[in-house]
């Protein structure tokens, strides 16, 4: 069963000539548990799709449906309850609260509805996991590259979502970082099963049995 | 979230201290003035509670010192159904005291506290018919007289009449001592205009408005003032039953059109009244100082978000709704007001207890809780109302357009 759906997503901006159409209409397929990787060059739309997959962004048109739920047709407030309680997201530049520490960065999802010791325990069981179970409480300005984006995977996988997106995750680490960030984010995806998305022009990570999605000017090669 | 918010001030202290400091100034001002004007009506409040009686002034004249009455109107009144007493007195402004006038005397005060304190402690001559005065039951200045042994002398008496004597404030007694720099007492003399006068007796009532009477027989009085031998300013009444005070008030002056009856209460009312109207326009002035203290928070928190795009952006990414990020917003404006009320008003605190111990004859800053609520409500509200952009504005972006936004 697809755990991610697209079907006929079209996505346009506005710019200074108009609309500019960054989607041209992309179907794609991923079932759950997957590995998916979406590679294509600079400027070829995979951000973008992976952000409306994430209902972080709206399609201008067509369907994403993520485990059965068209969130095309999802309200604001659905979809923030979406991302709260189904995706988990890693961004490039890690994207960490600077006044927060590591375990506070992690719990970040939960804050507005306030942290339980049950909460704490599971932030803190996530980060002993990634390899930082001794800067629970370093902030963000005394962590290196590679320690923050490992706080950034266990903040996504703390609420066990159906679906990590990750964002060009080693764009801004040296190559034996990246390969330690994809070790722990694989093992973390095994472990969990939950549906992992990588955005990457960096085709080191693939491994057989990933599913490839390549994307050119906006539309999906087959 | 609170500790959230919390770090969010920390991270930026100076910004954060200078809008406390923008919003503590006003609450500290209205703190103040608030007390001030408390003060002030608690001043008034004692003094009517000493009177319990009625006074009959000419209409339109706002003291017994501005008044003049027909003395034929003395029998006429005595003679209305209720009325237990009618004693007529002869107010004027005091010529000079101990050949010091008022007017010098506020001028050559070295600040203007001690000017403003000299002009409300203006002597000013009572003069009363002694006879009547002494069958009042609430006679104020013959109950505040101080009893032997602590000074000594007595009130007035008939045999006083027509003869040099008064009876001055323990205030006085002290402001215009002895050569030797003792306190004036029974037996000194005291210089007022051209004469001399025997002092026969000190009172002390407490209040700054009634401790600058200089009491004596309405006949000295008279010629002291150059007045006619029948000039009356006032004639203070009591009803058998002071219940009867209010309508046998309207009887008074629906019978004299040029005669106004003024009840304590009344006097108590109008001069609530009138600080009522002294407080709005202080308000308006300190809603100014709130205006800019707004100002101030409005800016450090537009500032603060929008160093924070990026982070709200990872808020929203990560389930924030945009009401949570509205929230946030929120509660660190007014966790900035929260804390510039409670600098503001511990200020004010500190700063009417200070006063306090240099402010004499009366006057006392009286920050009631009520009046520290009151401050506290204005400084959370104005955080509110300040934060209310900044986190409308930052509630609006979509996670994307945060995420994406480059500062």
């Amino acid at each position: 069963m697809a755990m991610i759906e697209t079907q006929d997503v079209k996505k346009s901006y506005p710019s200074g000539e108009g609309l500019m159409e960054i989607l041209h209409g992309v179907s794609l397929s991923i079932p759950a548990g997957h590995c998916a990787f979406i590679v294509g060059p600079s400027g070829s739309g995979k951000s973008t799709l992976l952000h409306l997959i994430g209902a972080m962004d709206q399609p201008t048109s067509g369907r994403v449906i993520i485990d059965g739920a068209d969130l095309t047709t999802m309200s604001e407030a659905q979809k923030d309850i979406f991302r709260r309680d189904k995706i988990g997201i890693i961004f490039q530049a890690f994207n960490l609260v600077g006044n927060l520490t590591a375990i506070e960065n992690v719990l970040v999802p939960f804050l507005p509805r306030g942290i339980t010791p049950e909460l704490r325990d599971r932030a803190t069981e996530m980060l002993k996991k990634v390899g930082l179970g001794h800067r629970l409480t370093h902030r963000p300005n005394k962590m290196s590259g590679g320690e923050q984006q490992r706080v950034a995977i266990a903040r996504a996988l703390v609420k066990h979502p159906q679906v990590v997106l990750a964002d060009e995750p080693t764009g801004q680490l040296d190559s034996h970082t990246g390969e330690e960030i994809f070790r722990i984010l694989r093992n973390l995806q095994h472990e969990s099963g939950t549906t992992l998305v990588v955005v990457t022009h960096d085709r080191r990570f693939i491994q057989p049995g990933d599913l490839v999605l390549e994307i050119e000017d906006g539309l999906l090669k087959h | 979230m609170f500790r959230f918010a919390w770090l969010n001030l920390l991270s930026r202290p100076v910004r954060t201290i200078l809008a406390l400091v923008g919003l503590s100034i006003p609450v500290l001002g209205v703190v103040g003035l608030l007390s001030l004007s408390n003060g002030l009506r608690g001043l008034v409040g004692d003094t009517v509670k000493l009177v319990q009686g009625v006074m009959l002034l000419r209409t339109n004249t706002p003291s017994p010192i501005f008044s003049d009455i027909d003395p034929k109107l003395v029998s006429e009144i005595r003679a209305i159904p209720g009325i237990k007493h009618v004693a007529p007195e002869f107010w004027r402004v005091a010529p000079p005291v101990e050949n010091t006038s008022t007017v010098l005397r506020s001028l050559t005060a070295g600040s203007s506290e001690k000017r403003l304190a000299n002009f409300l402690e203006t002597p000013v001559v009572l003069g009363m018919d002694i006879a009547e005065h002494n069958r009042l039951d609430s006679a104020v200045y013959q109950r505040a007289l101080i009893k032997p042994p602590s000074v000594g002398g007595r009130f007035l008496e008939d045999r006083d009449k027509g003869l040099n004597r008064v009876v001055i404030s323990k205030k006085f007694a002290e402001q215009y001592a002895n050569k030797d720099g003792s306190p004036k007492k029974p037996g000194d003399k005291i210089r007022i205009g051209s004469d001399e006068f025997e002092i026969i007796g000190i009172y002390e009532t407490a209040s700054l408005l009634l401790d600058v009477v200089l009491v004596m027989d309405i006949g000295t009085a008279r010629r002291l003032l150059k007045a006619p031998d029948d000039a009356l300013s006032a004639l203070y009444v009591e009803m058998n039953d002071p219940g009867e005070n209010d309508r046998i008030s309207k009887i008074i002056e629906d019978r004299w059109d040029e005669i106004d009856s003024r009840g304590m209460n009344e006097v108590e009312a109008s001069f609530g009244d009138i600080m009522g109207e002294i407080d709005v326009l202080l308000m308006m002035a300190v809603g100014l100082a709130f205006g800019v203290g707004a100002i101030g928070i409005a800016n450090t928190m537009i500032m603060s978000i929008m160093e924070r795009v990026p982070e709200i952006g990872v808020l929203r990414t990560n389930g924030w709704s945009s009401r949570q990020v509205l929230s946030l917003i929120t509660l660190e404006s007014l966790i900035l007001g929260a804390i510039s009320g409670l600098v503001g008003c511990a200020l004010a605190v500190a700063a009417c207890w200070t006063a306090n111990l240099y402010l004499t004859d009366g006057i006392r800053l009286i920050p009631t809780p009520a009046i520290i609520v009151r401050g506290m409500a204005l400084a959370l509200l104005t955080g509110i109302l300040a934060g209310s952009y900044p986190a409308w504005r930052a509630s609006r972006w979509s996670p994307m357009e945060a995420i994406r936004y480059d500062p």
